[in-house]
C-alpha cells in the first residue's frame, strides 16, 4: 500500500531545499593549512594548549590511521574524499576560551541567536526573557528544539567551543560540564581515564581519524549519586568552508547518577560537501542511566544533490555497571550521507540499552544507520525501534547488530523496524544481524506490525476502528510513549516526524 | 574491504587447485565448458571468501573448509531408498550418473555429461560474482548429473527423486530441470552418502507460466562431509515453486538458493528445516529478487541447534522498482537448545518499488516455559514434554506441504532424526 497522502506532505515540509539553516556567518577565522600530518596534529594539538601525553596520543592515533582503509561495506556511494584538501582546525578569531558571554563576537551570538539556541543564561535567569518565550532574533520559535525550557549549552563553532552555559550552576550539583579541550587541561585523570576506554582509537577508519584530530566537543562527568539538575545540550555548527568537523564527546555517569543530554547540529548551504566525524562514548557505572537524544540536522545537499555534510560517526556506549541503563534517540532528517551506528556495550549484569531511532532522507540523501546491541553480562536487556522514511532520490537503510554472548544468560531483545517508501525513485533496505551462542537468549527481530498483540487489536477494533488505523495507532503510540520520555526541548522538532503515520509501510 | 590479500594458500585451497591439474583431462565437456572451467578455476585461486565479504560473513569458507580430500574411484556407491516409495529414481553414484533406466512419461531425461560435451549447458557455468564460490567449485569439477524437460502441460504424478549419493572423496553434480508451461512435477533431491566428503551439488530450475513445482531437498550427509549446494530457479508468469529444505547431517553445509520471480503473478514458497546436531555448522543463504509486479513469496525457517551446533540463515529480498504490489513474507525462528551452540541471522530486505508489502521476523530462544508448564501439568515427564514441544515447532512448517505422502514421509525422517540425537 502506498503512503497516505498525510505523511507525503510532511516528508516534503522537511525536504532538502526546506532547508532552513543554511546561512553563513561572516566571521574572520583562523585556519589550518589544509592537509593532515603530524604538524597540524602538534599544532591542532598546541591551539588546545594540552599536555604532552594528549599530543602523543593523537601523534600514535594517526600512525594507525595511515595504514587503514576506509570501510566500503555501508550501502553509501560517495566520491572518494581527499583527507589532504581539507582545513583539519578553524575557529573563529580571539574566540578561544572566552571568560563571559560579552567577550564572545556578538556576529556569533546572532548566528545562535538565529539558530534559536539560548547562549543568554542571564536572560532567562534575570526574567528579562521568560523561558519558552522567543527571543526577538528567533525567526522560528516554534520549529525549535531549544526555545524552552532551561539547557545548559556547550555551542561549538568549527573547531572550538565558543561558549558553555550554566557552568555554576551544574559545578554546585558537583555536575562537570564543559568542553572536552577545557576538560583535557582541567580533568586530565577522568579524561586519561576515559578516553577512549569505549571506542579505542583503532576501533575503525573515521574514529582513528577522530582521535588524531578532534578538535572539540563535550565533557560531562555527573559524580556519584548525583542526578543532573537540568538538561545538557551541544550545539554543533560547521561554518567555514572545506572544513572536517572533528568532534568528542566524552559523558561519564559514576555510581547511580543520571544525565539527559542532547545534541543538535547544522551547517550552511554550500555546493561542496564536508565532512563530520564525530566520536561520541558514553560510560555508565552501576545503577548509572544516560540519555543521549540527537536532532541531527546538517545540510542534506541541494535537490540535484550537491553539496551536504558527510556525516560519518561512531557513537558507543558501554553500560559498564550492574543495572546500568544507556538509551540513544535520534532524528535524523540531514546530511548528504549518514553512516552512524549507535551502539550499547551491555557488560554489566542487568544493564539496558535502548534505540529509538527516526531516520527521514529526501533529495538525494542516503542514510545508512542503525544500531548495535551487544549482550556480554547476565539478564541482560535492549530495546530497538527504528523507523526509516525514504522519499525523492534517496537511500535508506537500516543496519542493526544484536548479539549473546556466551555468558549473557537470560539476554533480552526486541526489534522492530518499519520502513516507508513515497515515490518510486528511492530505495528502503533492512540488514539486521542476529547472533545468539547462549541458549537463554531470547532475541525477537520484526519488521512487520504482526506482531502486535492480538488482545491490542481486538480492544481497539471491536470499538469500530477498522484494522489498519488499530494498528497504526498502537505502533505509533507505542512510538509516542518513547518520545514522550524525551526532554521537552526535543519534543518540538520530533514530534512533527512522529506525527507521521507508517501506514503503508513496506516492511 | 572485500578484496582480501591472500599470502599463503590453505591446505585446502592447495588441494583443490592440484585435483582440478589431475582431474581435467577427464572431465567432460566441449571447448566452450573447458573455458568455463579455467575461469571457475581462476576465481578459486583468487582464495575461498572469508567472513569479510559481506555473503559469507557468518561462513568463513577459508577456514572452514579444513580439508579437501582426493577422489577415490576405488570405493563405489549403492542408491538408496527413495524418499517417497512410488518415486521414479534417477541416482548419481559417486559422480557418475546412470546410463541404463526406464523412460518417464512426459519427461525427457538425458545425462549431464552428454549435455556437456555437446555443449548447450555452458550459459549455466558461468558464476554469478567473483564469490559465487559454490558455483564456482562445481563448474570447474561438475561430472555429471541430469537434465530434464517436463512437457508443457504433463502432470507427473510420480514424483521424481535425484540421488546424489557418494562413498567418500570428491563429488561434483549438477541437476537441470525445465518444467514446461502448465506443466506440475515433485522433484526430490537426495544428498547423501558415507564416508569423508567434499560434495558440491548445483541444481537449476525453470519454471514455465502456469507450471507449478514442489522441490524437496533432503541432505542427510554424514557429520564428515563439507556439503556445498546451490538451488537457481527462474518463476514464468503465475508460476508457483515450493521449494522444501531439510539439513539433517554434515560437517559444513552451505545450501544457497537464488530465486528470480520475473513472471507477473509468480509465487515462491520456502520452506526449510534445519536440525543441527554434533559440531555441524550449516548456512542457509537465499536471495530472492522480485523483478515483476504481483509476485508474492512467504518463507518460514525452522532450525533446532544442539550440541556443538553453529546455524545460520541468511535471507534477501530485494524487490525491484517495478515489482509493485509484491507481497513477501520471511521468518527464521530458532530453537537454541544448547549453550555451546549457536545461531545467526540476516533477515535482509532491499526495496525500491513504494506499494508492496513485505515483512520479515527472526527469533532466537529456548522453549517457552509456559508451554513447558503446561504440558508438564499434565503429567508429561520434562524430556518427554520438551521432545513435544520441539517436534512440533518444526512439523508444523512440514505439515504445510499438502500432498500426504510427502508430510509422512518427511516426519518419519524428523523422529528418525530425534531417534539418532535423542
Amino acid at each position: 500500500m502506498p503512503a497516505v497522502q498525510e505523511t507525503i506532505d510532511q516528508v516534503r515540509s522537511i525536504d532538502v531545499d526546506q532547508y532552513k539553516y543554511g546561512f553563513e556567518t561572516l566571521i574572520e577565522s583562523d585556519l589550518a593549512p589544509k592537509g593532515l600530518n603530524e604538524d597540524i596534529i602538534r599544532f591542532i594539538s598546541a591551539k588546545k594548549e594540552e599536555p604532552e601525553w594528549m599530543t602523543q596520543w593523537r601523534l600514535k592515533a594517526f600512525e594507525r590511521w595511515k595504514s587503514m582503509e576506509e570501510p566500503t561495506w555501508a550501502r553509501v556511494n560517495y566520491p572518494k574524499i581527499d583527507f589532504q584538501d581539507l582545513h583539519y582546525y578553524a575557529a573563529p578569531k580571539n574566540q578561544t576560551g572566552p571568560k563571559s558571554l560579552d567577550e564572545v563576537d556578538p556576529e556569533l551570538l546572532r548566528t545562535y541567536e538565529k539558530l534559536g539556541i539560548p547562549l543568554r543564561e542571564q536572560e532567562i535567569l534575570a526574567g528579562v526573557r521568560k523561558q519558552g518565550e522567543p527571543s526577538t532574533l528567533d525567526e522560528n520559535p516554534s520549529d525549535n528544539v531549544y526555545s524552552s525550557g532551561r539547557v545548559a549549552v556547550d555551542a561549538v563553532f568549527d573547531s572550538v567551543s565558543v561558549v558553555t552555559t550554566f557552568k555554576k550552576e551544574l559545578a554546585k550539583a558537583g555536575v562537570i560540564f564543559c568542553s572536552i579541550s577545557e576538560a583535557i587541561r582541567e580533568h586530565p585523570e577522568l579524561v586519561q581515564k576515559y578516553l577512549g576506554s569505549v571506542v579505542p582509537v583503532s576501533d575503525n577508519f573515521y574514529a582513528t581519524l577522530n582521535s588524531a584530530v578532534f578538535t572539540d566537543g563535550s565533557f560531562v562527568y555527573v559524580p556519584k549519586g548525583v542526578r543532573c539538575p537540568m538538561e545538557l545540550s551541544t550545539y554543533f555548527r560547521i561554518n567555514e568552508k572545506n572544513t572536517g568537523q572533528f568532534e568528542r564527546t566524552l559523558i561519564i555517569a559514576d555510581e547511580g547518577a543520571y544525565v539527559s543530554y542532547l545534541e543538535g547540529c547544522t551547517a550552511p548551504q554550500r555546493d561542496e560537501n564536508q565532512l563530520h566525524a564525530a566520536v561520541v562514548e558514553l560510560i555508565a557505572l552501576d545503577d548509572a542511566e544516560i540519555k543521549y537524544s540527537t536532532v541531527q540536522n546538517w545540510y542534506p545537499g541541494d535537490s540535484q544533490g550537491k553539496g551536504g555534510i558527510y556525516n560519518f560517526v561512531t557513537k558507543r556506549g558501554d553500560c559498564r555497571g550492574r543495572n546500568s541503563k544507556i538509551s540513544w534517540t535520534q532524528v535524523e532528517t540531514g546530511s548528504a550521507i549518514t553512516w552512524k551506528y549507535p551502539s550499547c556495550i551491555l557488560r554489566g549484569d542487568n544493564s539496558r540499552g535502548e534505540f529509538y531511532s527516526i531516520a527521514v532522507s529526501n533529495g538525494h540523501q542516503q542514510i545508512d544507520s542503525g544500531t548495535k546491541m551487544l549482550h556480554l553480562g547476565k539478564n541482560t536487556s535492549s530495546r530497538i525501534i527504528s523507523k526509516g522514511i525514504s522519499a525523492g532520490n534517496s537511500q535508506n537503510t537500516y543496519r542493526g547488530q544484536v548479539s549473546a554472548h556466551r555468558k549473557a544468560a537470560n539476554a533480552r531483545n526486541f526489534t522492530q523496524c518499519d520502513s516507508l517508501l513515497i515515490g518510486n525513485d528511492c530505495g528502503a533496505h533492512t540488514v539486521p544481524y542476529i547472533e545468539a551462542k547462549n541458549a537463554t537468549a531470547q532475541f525477537e527481530h520484526e519488521a512487520t506490525t504482526s506482531k502486535i498483540s492480538e488482545d491490542q487489536l481486538f480492544y481497539v477494533m471491536q470499538r469500530g476502528i477498522p484494522e489498519e488505523e488499530a494498528i497504526a495507532l498502537i505502533v505509533n503510540g507505542f512510538v509516542k510513549d518513547v518520545i514522550q520520555e524525551l526532554p521537552m526541548e526535543f519534543a518540538v522538532e520530533a514530534q512533527k516526524l512522529i506525527g507521521i503515520s507508517l501506514e503503508g509501510s513496506v516492511g | 574491504m572485500n578484496l582480501h590479500a591472500q599470502t599463503t594458500r590453505t591446505a585446502a585451497e592447495a588441494a583443490l587447485i592440484d585435483s582440478f591439474a589431475a582431474r581435467i583431462s577427464d572431465l567432460p565437456g566441449d571447448a566452450e565448458t573447458t573455458v568455463h572451467r579455467d575461469d571457475a578455476l581462476e576465481l578459486l585461486k583468487a582464495g575461498l571468501p572469508t567472513r569479510r565479504v559481506e555473503a559469507w560473513h557468518y561462513t568463513d569458507l577459508r577456514r572452514l573448509l579444513s580439508t579437501v580430500p582426493a577422489y577415490r574411484f576405488e570405493s563405489s556407491a549403492a542408491q538408496v531408498a527413495p524418499l517417497i516409495d512410488r518415486a521414479e529414481l534417477l541416482p548419481v553414484l559417486n559422480g557418475a550418473a546412470n546410463t541404463q533406466r526406464g523412460g518417464i512419461s512426459g519427461v525427457a531425461v538425458s545425462r549431464l555429461a552428454d549435455r556437456l560435451i555437446e555443449g548447450d549447458l555452458t550459459s549455466k557455468l558461468g558464476v554469478a560474482d567473483p564469490y559465487d564460490t559454490v558455483a564456482a567449485i562445481n563448474a570447474a569439477f561438475v561430472s555429471d548429473g541430469y537434465c530434464l524437460e517436463i512437457e508443457d502441460g504433463a502432470q507427473i504424478d510420480r514424483p521424481v527423486e535425484f540421488q546424489n549419493v557418494h562413498a567418500g572423496g570428491q563429488v561434483h553434480s549438477r541437476f537441470a530441470v525445465k518444467a514446461g508451461a502448465g506443466s506440475k512435477a515433485t522433484i526430490v533431491e537426495r544428498q547423501t552418502g558415507s564416508e569423508e566428503a567434499l560434495v558440491s551439488s548445483v541444481s537449476h530450475l525453470d519454471v514455465a507460466e502456469g507450471a507449478e513445482v514442489l522441490w524437496i531437498v533432503l541432505q542427510e550427509q554424514p557429520d564428515t562431509v563439507s556439503h556445498l549446494a546451490q538451488f537457481t530457479a527462474t518463476l514464468g508468469k503465475d508460476a508457483k515453486l515450493t521449494l522444501f529444505i531439510m539439513n539433517a547431517g554434515g560437517k559444513l553445509v552451505r545450501q544457497e538458493v537464488r530465486v528470480t520471480a520475473d513472471g507477473e503473478g509468480s509465487s515462491f514458497r520456502l520452506r526449510g528445516v534445519n536440525l543441527l546436531a554434533g559440531e555441524t555448522h550449516c548456512d542457509v543463504t537465499m536471495v530472492l529478487d522480485h523483478l515483476a509486479p504481483d509476485t508474492f513469496s512467504t518463507e518460514t525457517i525452522r532450525n533446532i541447534v544442539t550440541g556443538k551446533a553453529e546455524g545460520v540463515f541468511q535471507g534477501q529480498i530485494r524487490v525491484a522498482r517495478d515489482a509493485q504490489k509484491t507481497d513477501a513474507k520471511m521468518a527464521c525462528n530458532t530453537l537454541l537448545l544448547s549453550d555451546e551452540g549457536s545461531f545467526s541471522a540476516k533477515p535482509e530486505l532491499e526495496i525500491f518499488a513504494d506499494d508492496v508489502a513485505c515483512g520479515h521476523g527472526a527469533t532466537v530462544t529456548e522453549i517457552e516455559a509456559d508451554h513447558l508448564f503446561y504440558l508438564m501439568a499434565r503429567g508429561i515427564d520434562e524430556k518427554t514434554a520438551r521432545g513435544l514441544l520441539v517436534k512440533a515447532f518444526l512439523a508444523e512448517v512440514i505439515e504445510e506441504l499438502e500432498d500426504e505422502a510427502v508430510i509422512e514421509a518427511l516426519e518419519k525422517k524428523l523422529d528418525a532424526w530425534f531417534v539418532e540425537h535423542g
